[in-house]
């Protein structure tokens, strides 16, 4: 059986080369010997409740209050996530899955409330490298340095049913030394990148958690040199 | 013409400025020139236009080459001050119309995020927008909020005559509410960034030829000119066709691609508002063959290569094309330093998987991201610090070419470009 990914409103959501979280995942899950089957999906159509997993990624104000609606209307993201579904939520796709975001003109919009969390403003729009280290509530086998860019202009504070993905040392992520959030298997996380080409071991949790076992890491020669060159980056600095 | 003391004085200063950081050795003095002239007199692009710009380009992607065709088209009636050296801000455009020919008509290349402020001080006859996509988002504004930018310097200047890309919703939204417009329906190969209608937010219907929107009842405004474009096995065809029904043939064109013959139709509308004879203004567009480097054939160290220069994805999308087929390899050079944008993200953008069957030397300081991305694209790639250096670990089938293709972003692009030259300014 195929493990079945939705691509949520990549037209959307997809301004950073997010488009790559997909590819990574269909990348390693073809290395892993899983099947998958990819779904992207346009505002318009039927967001599938039935995925394994779900990738939200960043976008433009106008374009996440549009998904927003979109996926508010449908309500297929909840049911998904209540049947034991992951999401792996970027930037502007973490903002829409907390229960406030502000829109284009900063005024607060209600969110999917799949995460405990709300985002107001940075005083300063957050760019650049992004380096953060796994917290004591990122899935097992998570441990390994996270690398990323972020750029984002938002605040997201976490309430008590969020935990940190993980704990800043280069960038500001949340803005508060934390980065990202998670509750259950729903990811969200400021890293860009994509986060799943830098990041390869979160893909491999996501798709680990669609089979029912814990995958072995593959170590690919041309990942482990653009990671590598990444923290030598920022912390020669 | 009379241009006023002050300014008159802060030109000399910045020749002077200039000067020094030419011998300094620190390039060609366009930048320090026009901000030390800007500092000693702050109206001075004011001052210099007075009535002679004739037409500022803006867009993402083809400022430089449509400046250059505009430019070169104009020529048949005089004399066109118009550098096309990537100066495209405030001093640029100063330092382009002091150092140009007295008096003579300009047309300037102009970034998006700095076209309001040199509308309002220049008042162009004729300001030309071709299209707008995502590019270094690190640094420059997201494109919607660009598209509000435009929207307002078009209701402040309403006597500057629009020419504008009708086939571009993000454009046309920028556009909509001018009282002088043409539009032309240039084509929009990239269509990631106005998916969404830039004011209600509203997914667009797209067929060949048209978009509309459902939600706001928005639509393609009617063009006036049409660019037609298509390309089978080698033959392209590529035509503009003028309001009154007159056919343009553009496949004599000294530039390339698809998207050079939409900017030679954008071109022609712009030299059709400006009273030039357009049959004259077609065959001297068709003489530019290499834009500041872009498309010209140059010595890279051992190697020959065909410099293409692509930015962003759209860019990078059409740049593909262009290509001799596989199994031709191609030198693909990815730097992300700051004139690039710190974040090279967007190579997930790029359609590499049409680099399938051929081998790409991957290179610049952000080659392992590009390995990453042409790994997952099922492209063969050999990364490669210094691809020029003479003893380079090239495979056979490179060294075997007379000319390889080599893509590059901005600044990769402009080192092979100055080393080539030798410190000329253009090619």
């Amino acid at each position: 059986m195929s493990v079945k990914i939705a691509s949520i409103y990549p037209t959307l959501l997809g301004t950073y080369g997010d488009g790559g979280n997909v590819a990574a995942l269909t990348h390693l899950a073809t290395l892993h010997g899983i099947a998958v089957e990819v779904t992207e999906v346009s505002p318009g159509h039927t967001v599938p409740h039935d995925a394994d997993i779900y990738v939200l990624g960043g976008g433009e104000d106008t374009a996440q209050s549009a998904a927003a609606a979109a996926l508010h209307a449908s309500g297929a993201l909840a049911e998904g996530v209540k049947n034991g579904a992951s999401v792996l939520a970027i930037c502007a796709g973490y903002q829409i899955l907390g229960h406030t975001f502000l829109d284009a003109e900063g005024k607060p919009s209600a969110g999917l409330a799949l995460l405990d969390v709300t985002t107001d403003r940075l005083d300063t729009r957050a760019v650049g490298e992004l380096l953060a280290q796994p917290s004591e509530f990122a899935p097992a086998g998570l441990t390994e340095v996270f690398t990323g860019y972020e750029n984002h202009g938002g605040h997201t504070h976490l309430g008590p049913d969020a935990k940190p993905l993980a704990t800043v040392t280069h960038g500001v992520g949340n803005g508060d030394g934390t980065e990202g959030a998670i509750s259950g298997r729903v990811i969200g996380t400021y890293l860009h990148g994509p986060c799943l080409v830098r990041n390869p071991r979160i893909a491999e949790r996501l798709l680990g958690w669609a089979v029912g076992r814990d995958l072995d890491h593959i170590v690919e020669a041309e990942v482990e040199a653009l990671r590598q060159e990444r923290l030598d980056f920022v912390t020669k600095k | 013409m009379n241009t006023p003391l002050r300014t008159r004085l802060a030109i000399s200063a910045g020749k002077l400025a200039a000067a020094t950081s030419r011998l300094a050795g620190r390039g060609e003095g366009m930048i320090i020139g026009g901000k030390v002239a800007l500092a000693v007199s702050p109206h001075a692009l004011r001052d210099l236009a007075q009535g002679r710009v004739a037409a500022l380009v803006s867009a993402t992607n083809g400022k430089t080459s449509t400046t250059r065709l505009l430019a070169t088209a104009l020529s048949q009636s005089g004399p066109v001050a118009s550098p096309t050296t990537g100066a495209n801000m405030t001093e640029g455009a100063v330092w382009a119309l002091a150092t140009g020919e007295p008096g003579a008509q300009a047309v300037l290349e102009v970034d998006e995020a700095y076209l309001p402020r040199i509308v309002r001080e220049t008042q162009p006859k004729v300001v030309l927008l071709a299209n707008l996509s995502r590019d270094q988002l690190d640094r420059m504004s997201e494109v919607a909020m660009l598209a509000r930018k435009w929207r307002a310097m078009i209701a402040e200047n309403p006597d500057v005559l629009i020419i504008a890309n009708a086939d571009d919703p993000i454009v046309a939204y920028a556009a909509e509410k001018a009282t002088k417009i043409v539009w032309v329906a240039a084509g929009q190969a990239w269509t990631a960034d106005s998916s969404v209608c830039p004011d209600c937010g509203t997914l667009l219907s797209r067929d060949e030829k048209t978009w509309s929107c459902s939600g706001c009842g928005r639509s393609r405004p009617e063009p006036s000119w049409t660019f037609e474009w298509s390309a089978q096995q080698g033959n392209t065809y590529a035509r503009a066709v003028a309001p009154d029904g007159q056919s343009f043939d553009l496949s004599h064109l000294g530039l390339p691609g698809r998207f050079n013959a939409s900017n030679a139709t954008m071109a022609l509308a712009a030299c059709s508002e400006l009273g030039q004879d357009l049959p004259t203004a077609l065959e001297l567009m068709n003489t530019v063959s290499a834009v500041s480097g872009r498309f010209a054939t140059v010595q890279a160290g051992a190697l020959t290569v065909r410099l293409l220069l692509a930015k962003n994805p759209a860019g990078w999308s059409e740049l593909l094309d262009i290509m001799p087929p596989a199994p031709t390899p191609v030198i693909v050079m990815i730097n992300a330093n700051h004139a690039d944008g710190r974040d090279p993200s967007w190579l997930w953008d790029v359609p590499f998987e049409r680099l399938a069957g051929r081998t790409v030397i991957a290179s610049g300081n952000r080659r392992r991201d590009l390995a990453v991305r042409l790994l997952h694209a099922g492209v063969d790639a050999h990364v490669i610090e210094d691809p020029f250096a003479p003893n380079a670990d090239l495979p056979d089938s490179v060294r075997a070419l007379e000319v390889i293709d080599c893509a590059a972003t901005y600044t990769a692009f402009q080192k092979i470009r100055v080393a080539a030259l030798d410190g000329e300014v253009d090619a």
